[in-house]
């Protein structure tokens, strides 16, 4: 019996996306609430990227990722528990998730010239907010194919969080016909291929080249007409990601570190979500130092001197870094009134294996809390 | 070993979260305690350096914060418009053209031309000459972004010189990267944790950065590190305190992998790791960047 938020989303939602700055424990996160999901009966996919490597290993996933691989049920064999439906796992590579959709969308005699453009190269890999898009991009078509109940997304680091919540409607920008036949109007009636830099925008163009050279300008725009013929697809992909964000099935768990300091980015992050429509289903506030009890304190002052200068020394500091965590989580309780928030402890030793995933998750579900 | 006093541009980075900019912060106030004009570079992000010394924002300008010490956020938007204004000599010329959205939609597909712009500022103010021919800066640290986008950013100059027809983006590509490559120049600062992935991403960055981008790395930093407190005896005689036990061992375990840690960066980066201890201070602010500052003090200064 869960009493946590994240009960409910476990046992009711199709898409979970953990989002939060980088290092928070995004990743462990996702992988503790599939795992949940699964024992508890729900066949679920966590979707991980850049796991650690022992993590990977420990979810049966091997160097070469990017295909979905149920998790043997061995690996739960140290939990003493039996998983009622399958767990998958799977790391996404997305540049080769973007190729892939390329190779489905786009005309076949146009494949391989749009894969070898450099503004593909740019718009797959380096344009802000591409490898947010694809990693949706991908659940959506999970989604859609339906095998599984619900899938968790890991997200990658993301410098910006709007970067993420913008992904989508950046990438139907870029196919923003509007510009592109701006730039080829003439030549396109003219029924050949070249730039219009004679034409009335051309004083513009002219002056644009003078950063980018002429060739740059030349080439953009035949990437432009070669994407042409797949605009439509992509688009209503595109359209179907961003629904797919908003639907009522689909939940937000933001992830954050109780670091009064880093405060700012889960709370700027909530905002975002909440004015992009999109629901928080919980905060969870990942490796927190519990306060010393007094317990503590009085056992400590038992030991002979030595030993108990440097345990109370100890106790001092995790005391210092306690009440850290306290004003953190009080400012960032205060500043989302009505979004559950949960505390996981900081463990003694990384969160690689099952059996630390499962710890994980007691908290999460509120089976153990502070 | 010769301290970083010797170059000018000190690359810090790191993975997300580890104190590159805590790093960042500590080098740049020492820099300028050394008598040299500093400036501290942070790319488009939320501002952390001039917060955790205790001075207001910096912003998109060349803002003075102490004694020798500037500090900047360079961001995309500002950057675009000083180089366009660079280019195009001329405002009205310049609002025309970047300021039509249709330009701007182009802009922003332009693959790199964003990191162009921003480590041009950076490059440019490296260059930069006062009046009477000293060097308007004498260091220049930049709190890099994390591994992924360090390497892509710092990668950009080489990338464009092989993939952009001459023009003039390339020409301002092989400026930038000269200076990047020149190691009586540029020097890389690794930060890490004594946790498992952040040290295996300084590895790769340090790899990435000798291998792409041709920067060295000068030394590593290893953030947060636990030093030995509890021996086994300690352990064991505390193993009829279970509560007491549990916190001990943490606090072992974990220097155990500051131990392993600093090993693995030393045995695979063939440069001196420097140690900055874990600091249990109420607020991280100004005192702290200070304590930072003294464990650095040969990575800067060089060894007596
Ligand atoms: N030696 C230290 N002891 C204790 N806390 C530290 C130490 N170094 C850094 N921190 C804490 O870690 C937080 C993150 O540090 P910092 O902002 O420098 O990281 P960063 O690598 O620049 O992060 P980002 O990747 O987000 O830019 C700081 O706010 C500070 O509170
Ligand atoms: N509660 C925790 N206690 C101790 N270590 C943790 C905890 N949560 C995460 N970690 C560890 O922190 C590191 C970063 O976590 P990860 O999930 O990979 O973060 P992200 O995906 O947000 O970058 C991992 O090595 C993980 O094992
Ligand atoms: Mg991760
Ligand atoms: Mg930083």
């Amino acid at each position: 019996m869960s009493t946590t938020a994240l009960g409910p989303a476990l046992s009711k939602k199709r898409v979970l996306i953990c989002v939060g700055s980088g290092g928070v424990g995004k990743t462990t996160v996702a992988a503790t609430l599939a795992l949940r999901a699964a024992v508890d009966g729900r066949g679920s996919l966590v979707c991980t990227i850049d796991p650690a490597k022992r993590l990977a290993n420990s979810l049966g996933l091997s160097a070469l990722g990017n295909a979905e691989t149920q998790v043997p049920s061995s690996a739960l064999e140290p939990l003493g528990v039996t998983a009622r439906a399958p767990l998958h796992a799977m790391m996404l590579d997305m540049k080769q998730t973007w190729d892939d959709l390329i190779t489905r969308v786009a005309p076949p005699d146009q494949r391989e010239r749009i894969l070898a453009n450099r503004f593909y190269q740019s718009l797959s890999t380096a344009l802000a907010g591409s490898q947010e898009y694809i990693a949706m991009e991908k659940v959506w078509e999970l989604r859609r194919k339906g095998e599984y109940e619900l899938v968790v997304l890991d997200t990658p680091p993301t410098a910006h969080a709007l970067d993420f919540l913008d992904a989508p409607n950046r990438v139907l920008d870029f196919l923003d016909n509007e510009a592109a036949k701006w730039l080829l109007a003439p030549a396109l009636k003219a029924g050949k291929f070249g730039l219009s830099l004679f034409n009335r925008s051309g004083y513009v163009l002219r002056a644009l080249s003078k950063f980018t050279g002429t060739e740059m300008l030349q080439e953009l725009s035949s990437f432009m007409l070669s994407l042409s013929g797949m605009n439509e697809g992509f688009r209503e992909r595109a359209r179907g990601v961003r629904a797919l964000l908003e639907d009522a099935t689909t939940g937000f768990v933001l992830v954050t570190s109780p670091h009064p300091e880093r405060m700012d980015e889960a709370i700027h992050f909530n905002t975002l979500l909440k004015q992009h429509r999109m629901e928080v289903v919980a905060l969870v506030v990942n490796r927190v130092h519990p306060l010393p009890t007094e317990a503590m304190w009085a056992d400590a002052a038992t030991l002979t001197p030595t030993r108990r200068a440097k345990v109370e020394e100890t106790l001092r500091e995790l005391q210092v870094l306690a009440e850290q965590d306290g004003r953190g989580i009080a400012q960032l309780q205060a500043a989302c009134p009505g979004i559950p928030l949960i505390q996981v402890p900081r463990f003694g030793l990384d969160v690689h294996d099952i059996t630390s995933l499962w710890q994980t998750g007691r908290y999460l579900l509120g089976d153990d809390t502070f | 070993m010769a301290g970083l006093l010797d170059k000018r541009l000190w690359v810090v980075s790191g993975k997300g979260g580890v104190g590159k900019s805590t790093v960042a912060a500590a080098l740049a106030l020492r820099s300028a305690r050394a008598g040299r004009r500093t400036l501290v570079c942070e790319v488009n992000t939320q501002e952390r350096i001039s917060r955790f010394l205790e001075h207001p924002a910096a912003g998109p300008e060349v803002t003075l914060l102490e004694e020798n010490l500037w500090a900047v956020d360079v961001r995309p938007q500002e950057a675009m418009r000083e180089y366009g204004l660079m280019v195009l000599r001329f405002e009205a010329l310049y609002k025309t053209v970047f300021e039509n959205r249709l330009v701007r939609y182009f802009l922003r597909f332009i693959p790199s031309l964003q990191e162009l712009v921003l480590l041009g500022k950076i490059m440019y103010h490296l260059q930069e000459k006062l009046p009477d021919g000293r060097w308007r800066f004498d260091t220049i640290v930049l709190d890099a972004p994390a591994t992924g986008h360090a390497i892509s950013f710092l990668s950009v100059p080489h990338v464009l010189v092989q993939t952009v027809p001459q023009g003039p983006m390339s020409r301002e590509a092989q400026k930038m990267r000269d200076l990047l490559v020149d190691p009586s120049v540029t020097a890389a600062v690794l930060v890490a944790l004594p946790e498992e992935m952040p040290v295996n991403e300084a590895l790769e960055l340090h790899a990435a950065l000798k291998d792409k981008v041709h920067i060295r790395t000068h030394a590593a930093v290893l953030n947060q590190s636990i030093p030995e407190r509890f021996t086994e005896a300690d352990l064991e005689a505390l193993v009829g305190h279970p509560e007491l036990h549990r916190v001990a061992q943490a606090n072992h375990d974990r220097a155990s992998l500051t131990v392993l840690a600093g090993t693995k960066l030393e045995r695979n980066l063939h440069a001196p790791v420097f140690t900055v201890p874990r600091l249990y201070l109420p607020t991280f602010g100004r005192d702290a960047i200070e304590q930072v500052m003294g464990h650095l003090e040969a990575l800067v200064m060089g060894e007596k």
